[in-house]
């Protein structure tokens, strides 16, 4: 018997139905949760398509945005001191947004502007519009940057959603399954066997009635033919008559 | 207030200049013969990393500037040494200049002087330590109450015991109050006071007369015009009215007094362009940028700038070389940060946007 593999219980017809129903339980689980698997990885594998061009994007973008600087420094000088210096408060934020996908909470980004940017008139006697350039390469750069972050902090938690959901998934399939199963097949068994034992006894005490039944006639068989070898006029059986007087005990005055 | 020590045409400069001024000159001269050819040029645009630039440099004037800095060096780093370069041989020729050529190479420093300025201004107004701005200075621009800048802390302080006690304070003075570096915006600060400045230089050249009137009026009349331009232009889509726009154009130029008065109420790069393209410099320009798209606005200022300062090396017993030969290596200094940056960011295929000197 597979006695490693199952769990102990007593094998009644109860427990047999228990059994049946924590099998089916276990049967819906698992496909229920096959399902949000690979609906989970689709999602992972669009994801991952879509953060390999959103790369490659950022990098010409990023290139482009260094590019445009050098040129404003070429034509306005160095501003950088100057900029940094007229910074107060960061004016482009992001918010976060959860999104639900499969039951799992995706954190997705957005750029919000708040406030105004405080160097507007920078480079106004020169080098104006190289720096006015350069601003809107950076905040391109920055879109790109938030979008890419979105999509990364996406993918890093499927991932770890995804890992948590297989591992429940080949649980269930490799290990609880076959467990119930075999639960069910040792308790199936057990009553089959419980069932043929009382069979057999039937069966035996069955031969027993039959055998006794037989000796009984053979008995009787056997005197019948005694009674005809004498066959002289024999006393007849004294039979029991009601009308002859006997000796009998008073029944209801015992002496 | 600045002294101006000739309040005539000086008869005789001819005789007395080099007595005066003629070995600084003939320092200039060499300084200039110095500066970078065409095949310099061509030889920093063909190298592929920055060392192939710093062999290169080595075997020009520029000699062995970059031979002590450590490991891999930054297109920061070669622009730090060039313009240090640059500063050296300018205050070499300021500390040995007498009047009125000294007056002449301070006022050529006053330009840089009002960009530090306008640095200590901004990080005062935002409570920054002011020690830490002085590394970011320009070095030429430099002036002796620099070292009081601890003492203040707020934009009052700043006004009433360092801007006083520069030689500025008159532009200074003449043009805000307290209140003004407070509320107004920091560029139009910059460039009154850079308006103020032009104004006074324009006239300081005009007193010295000669050869030195001749052609630095000539290139202050362009840089004022290329100002206004550029205002303009720049202000579009701002918030900076037509009237305050009008008060930041220099009272000197070709473009004043009529073009300035219609540029102020221009509205579009159009109207600007048919508004300058009647003078007849400028014409020039404007066509050059619209027959070819890669060349901005600026790169076309640019290469007028250095064609003016070009001649200005082109005669004697004047000052305008000094100022000429300070532009023009400024210029070197700047392709050469180009033509770095394009080789460290690999887009070789913009390497030639520099603009030629000689």
């Amino acid at each position: 018997m597979s006695g490693k593999n199952r769990i102990n219980i007593f094998p009644t017809r109860m427990a047999l139905t228990m059994m049946k129903s924590k099998l089916k339980g276990a049967v819906t689980g698992h496909s229920l949760l096959k399902k949000k698997s690979d609906a989970l990885t689709m999602r992972f594998r669009s994801i991952l398509s879509k953060i390999i061009e959103n790369k490659q994007l950022m990098g010409t973008t990023l290139r482009e945005a260094s590019f445009s600087l050098a040129a404003a420094k070429y034509a306005a000088g160095d501003i950088a001191p100057t900029v940094l210096e007229n910074v107060s408060t960061a004016s482009i934020r992001t918010k976060m947004v959860s999104e639900n996908v499969a039951g799992v909470l995706l954190p997705t980004f957005t750029k919000s502007n708040e406030g105004t940017t405080a160097a507007e008139l920078t480079g106004l006697s020169r080098g104006g519009q190289q720096i006015t350039k350069c601003k809107n390469e950076y905040q391109r750069a920055l879109e790109a940057l938030i979008e890419l972050a979105s999509l990364q902090t996406a993918f890093v938690t499927l991932d770890e959603v995804i890992r948590v959901t297989n591992r429940r998934v080949n649980a269930i399939e490799y290990v609880v399954k076959p467990r119930l199963e075999n639960t069910i097949t040792y308790v199936i068994s057990e009553l089959d066997e419980g069932e043929r034992e009382e069979f057999y006894r039937l069966k035996k005490v069955q031969g027993k009635k039959k055998k006794d039944i037989a000796r009984k006639e053979a008995d009787q068989a056997a005197k019948k033919a005694l009674k005809q070898v004498s066959n002289a006029p024999s006393v007849p059986e004294k039979v029991a008559n009601l009308l002859e007087e006997e000796d009998e005990d008073d029944l209801l005055f015992k002496k | 207030m600045v002294v101006h020590l000739f309040g005539t045409k000086t008869p005789g400069n001819l005789f007395t200049f080099n007595c005066n001024d003629g070995y600084l000159e003939a320092i200039v001269r060499g300084f200039r013969s110095g500066i970078l050819s065409a095949s310099d040029y061509n030889n920093l645009v063909q190298c592929d990393n920055l060392e192939d630039m710093k062999l290169h440099l080595s075997q020009t004037d520029y000699g062995d500037f970059l031979a002590n800095e450590a490991g891999p060096i930054h297109t920061t780093t070669i622009q730090e040494r060039c313009t240090d370069k640059l500063v050296n041989e300018f205050n070499n020729i300021r500390n040995q200049a007498v009047e009125p050529l000294s007056t002449f190479l301070d006022y050529i420093t006053y330009g840089y002087m009002i960009d530090n300025i306008i640095l200590l201004i901004t990080g005062t107004l935002h409570e920054r330590d002011t020690v830490e701005l002085l590394e970011k200075c320009h070095p030429l621009g430099t002036f002796k109450s620099m070292a009081s800048l601890s003492v203040a802390n707020n934009v009052s302080d700043l006004y009433n015991n360092v801007l006083i006690d520069t030689p500025l304070a008159p532009y200074i003075q003449g043009a805000l109050s307290e209140e003004d570096l407070d509320e107004m915006n920091i560029e139009i600060i910059r460039n009154t006071l850079y308006k103020a400045y032009l104004e006074d230089f324009y006239r300081y050249c005009q007193a010295l007369g000669g050869e030195t009137e001749t052609y630095m009026c000539e290139i202050l009349a362009f840089e004022a015009d290329r100002r206004a331009i550029n205002i303009t232009i720049n202000s579009f889509g701002t918030d900076l009215s037509k009237d305050d726009r009008e008060k930041l154009y220099p009272a000197l130029g070709h473009l004043y007094p009529a073009g300035s008065a219609r540029l102020a109420k221009a509205d579009d790069v159009d109207q600007v362009t048919r508004i300058v393209s009647e003078y007849g410099q400028y014409r020039g320009i404007f066509n050059e940028v619209a027959a070819n798209q890669e060349k901005s606005l600026e790169d076309a200022f640019y290469e007028h700038e250095v064609k003016l300062n070009r001649t200005g090396f082109d005669t004697q017993f004047g000052y305008a070389l000094f100022y000429s030969y300070t532009k023009l290596r400024e210029q070197e200094v700047r392709n050469i940060v180009w033509i770095a940056e394009c080789i460290s960011q690999g887009m070789k295929s913009k390497v030639n946007h520099y603009i030629p000197i000689f």
